[in-house]
């Protein structure tokens, strides 16, 4: 299965990540960094194919995608 | 932990401190075009026969010239507002085997940049020109641009906008870049493909990308995001006319002209002789 | 010129226009951008000749304020870089300067003056020489050069780059168009004894990209070209010496803007020159620079042999960093300093706070428009001694 990977001090909580996925594995969760942002959690990572498109349109290089064989997306 | 694989282009720690994260508001689509463009080069850089140090990237003012700013891991300028493009004209006189990107926003580039922007095109200088269009000026607090539509209230038009917008894309066909494209920030492998396309071509490329300000427009980054599709057609469906309503996106021009360098080589290789 | 080579050693007969391009593409100068203004624009034509025919580029631009901006994508990307302009454009590059200045970028910009202010007139001034040091914004040194000759045009342009080279900062060489226009003889000496400067790099100095600092390492920092795999990122915003602008502190603002102010101005002793006659026994002194210098000599040996006046004569080459203290220290105290500029008093000033406890008063003799005649500063000096 697929695991997400969240730099919790780069993300700013927009959630676009959470938008763009096309599948649903992840959403926004009820945690927040130090600087007072809402962070994107895995929701059902079965759900994710690795397309990474969270990974791309990510506007703070925080949030990526490591597949099960351990390579990147 | 896995880190985000563009990471590897930024400048994160230095001996002044942390640069990251980057200085754009939650969900300013800026980031996300760096995230695109740097997609681009990577591709570049795995499949063409260019190395790292042959990139510069060249910016003007404002928030989307940020991206400039400090944060790359590669040769940068972050120059005066407006004249990224003049800066990028000398940057290849000098070494004409560089290759360069602008990034610049709708004000730099068409406001006090407008007549770098169209004679750039002109000459058809190689560069790829990267602009992050919001619709008005982020960085000093919300203030009308040319490319915000009519009626649109904004701090410098509180009564609303008595002007037209530019279409960039037309401006830029007009003046005479060889390759023009627009896409937004919800269109990321479009934008990653014509960045791609912009650098591999020789000659100016003008790649527009609507961008989101959320924190001017005062609206969510997702909502913006979602709303990217839904105010745009694809130009080859889109009707005539700004009354169609939504704006086309999608490769305005492709064509093939030799660029200034190419056209000054001959002078001085004849002049050689 | 239609050879292939920069001059040789030997005699030419030249306008300034054609000595000062010259001059700097002896110096290495291989990128021109410029726009057309009276009375610089034969600069600009000779360039458009020359570069390509030397391995150079040329490009006229759409105006003079993306001409200066060229200038700093070409540095940055390795070439020493130039462009010529008149004093309604001088004003439009002021924003460049600053950010060359900020920047620390080797450029040279020859302002060939005209009267002013707005559209003035196209004949010749010095009335650029205050807004050399302070048009542009900010603080920040800078050096001015006053060439007085086509012979100096050629030289003095060198000795521009160098100086830019050697300090990584912008130089201005405040030309008039006297000075442009006027022909002369021209001697290009022996290639060998003409010292060309270039800026040091960090591979000059043993520093790895990994260890490079932009702004740092020494109080002129090593730069880096373009290419070379530095990953230098230039930046006008006040910063560290790593380049990062993030983390505002007032003493770091501090350090970076003084650290500019005074690579310039520690070194007045250096970089500043200027050429003294008769200044043995005098009790008086004139003190110009330019064009001027040329009648203002003749006013002076005049003086001396027709009524016996003890008047020495000054001449500065460098306006800015000004150089008071040298100023200070060749002259004894005397009683009235002539000052004949073709302005009504600029460079007056920092001459009488220079010697403001060493003369009894300082005497401006202005002209605007045309050049002062020996018989114009020769009225004014018996006027005020007699």
């Amino acid at each position: 299965m697929n695991r997400l990977c969240l730099n919790a001090t780069y993300c700013k909580g927009c959630l676009i990540c959470v938008e763009a996925c096309p599948t649903g594995a992840i959403k926004a969760s009820g945690r927040i960094n130090s600087k007072g942002y809402v962070l994107p959690e895995e929701d059902d990572m079965r759900r994710c194919t690795g397309c990474n498109l969270c990974e791309t349109v990510c506007p703070d290089f925080a949030i990526t995608i490591e597949t099960a064989d351990g390579e990147g997306g | 932990m896995k880190k985000h694989p563009m990471l590897k282009y930024l400048k994160e720690e230095g001996p002044a401190g942390p640069r990251l994260p980057l200085i754009m508001c939650p969900g300013c689509g800026a980031g996300q075009v760096l995230n695109y463009a740097l997609h681009a080069v990577d591709t570049i850089l795995q499949e063409d026969a260019l190395r790292k140090e042959d990139f510069v990237f060249i910016s003007g003012v404002g928030c989307s010239s940020r991206l400039a700013s400090h944060y790359l891991n590669f040769d940068s300028g972050w120059t005066l507002h407006g004249r990224a493009l003049a800066v990028a004209t000398g940057a290849q006189l000098a070494n004409p085997r560089l290759k360069i990107v602008v990034f610049t926003g709708d004000g730099d580039a068409a406001a006090i940049g407008g007549n770098h922007f169209i004679h750039t095109c002109r000459r058809n200088m190689d560069v790829t020109i990267v602009c992050m269009n919001n619709g008005l000026y982020g960085m000093t607090g919300g203030q009308v641009a040319p490319t915000t539509p009519i009626g649109q209230t904004t701090t410098t038009t509180p009564y609303g906008n008595v002007e037209d917008e530019f279409d960039l894309c037309r401006l830029a066909q007009t003046a005479g870049a060889t390759y023009v494209a627009r896409w937004t920030t919800a269109h990321p492998h479009q934008v990653i493909k014509s960045i791609l396309k912009g650098i591999r071509k020789k000659g100016t490329a003008f790649i527009e990308i609507l961008s989101q300000c959320p924190v001017h427009c005062k609206t969510s980054p997702v909502e913006m995001f979602r709303n990217m599709k839904k105010i745009t057609v694809p130009l080859k469906k889109s009707t005539a006319g700004p009354a169609a309503g939504k704006i086309p996106v999608g490769e305005f021009c492709d064509i093939d002209k030799p660029d200034w360098i190419e056209r000054y080589q001959k002078i001085m290789d004849q002049l050689s002789e | 010129m239609s050879n292939n080579e920069i001059l040789k050693p030997g005699v030419y007969y030249l306008q300034g226009a054609q000595a000062c391009l010259e001059g700097a593409i002896t110096a290495g100068c291989r990128v021109y951008a410029g726009y057309p203004i009276t009375p610089a624009t034969e600069i600009m034509e000779h360039a458009a000749h020359r570069l390509p025919r030397l391995g150079g580029r040329f490009i006229q631009m759409e105006d003079e304020i993306s001409s200066a901006s060229v200038l700093l994508g070409a540095s940055w990307a390795g070439a020493k870089a130039m462009t010529a302009t008149s004093s309604p454009g001088f004003s439009l590059m002021q924003e460049v300067i600053s950010f060359a200045i900020m920047t620390e970028t080797p450029l040279v910009i020859v302002d060939v003056q005209r009267p002013g202010p707005g559209q003035g007139y196209i004949t010749t001034g010095q009335e650029d020489v205050m807004q050399a040091r302070w048009g542009h914004h900010g603080e920040g040194s800078i050096i001015a050069l006053s060439p007085a000759s086509v012979q100096d045009m050629f030289e003095f342009t060198i000795e521009a780059f160098n100086l830019a080279e050697r300090w990584r900062t912008p130089v201005l060489v405040m030309a008039e168009e006297t000075v442009a226009h006027m022909r002369e003889r021209l001697i290009v000496p022996a290639l060998g004894t003409i010292p060309i400067v270039n800026r040091i790099k960090p591979q000059d100095m043993g520093i790895a990209p990994e260890h490079y600092l932009p702004y740092g390492h020494a109080q002129v920092p090593p730069m880096a070209t373009w290419g070379e795999g530095y990953n230098v990122n230039h930046v006008s915003l006040v910063h560290h010496e790593d380049g990062n602008v993030t983390r505002y502190n007032p003493k770091v603002h501090f350090e970076n803007v003084a650290r500019i102010h005074r690579k310039i101005e520690d070194h007045v002793d250096t970089i500043a020159r200027l050429e003294t006659r008769e200044l043995e026994g005098c009790r008086h002194v004139l003190i110009c620079y330019g064009s001027v210098s040329r009648t203002g000599i003749e006013a002076v040996l005049e003086a001396r042999a027709e009524r016996g006046i003890p008047i020495g004569f000054i001449r500065l080459h460098t306006l800015w960093p000004f150089p008071e203290r040298q100023l200070r220290d060749l002259l004894p105290d005397v009683d009235v300093v002539f000052v004949p500029e073709m302005n009504l008093g600029m460079m007056a000033h920092p001459i009488m706070e220079a010697l403001r406890d060493r003369c009894r008063r300082v005497v401006s003799i202005p002209s605007l428009g045309s050049l002062h005649s020996p018989e114009m500063i020769l009225a004014r000096i018996y006027e005020e001694l007699q």
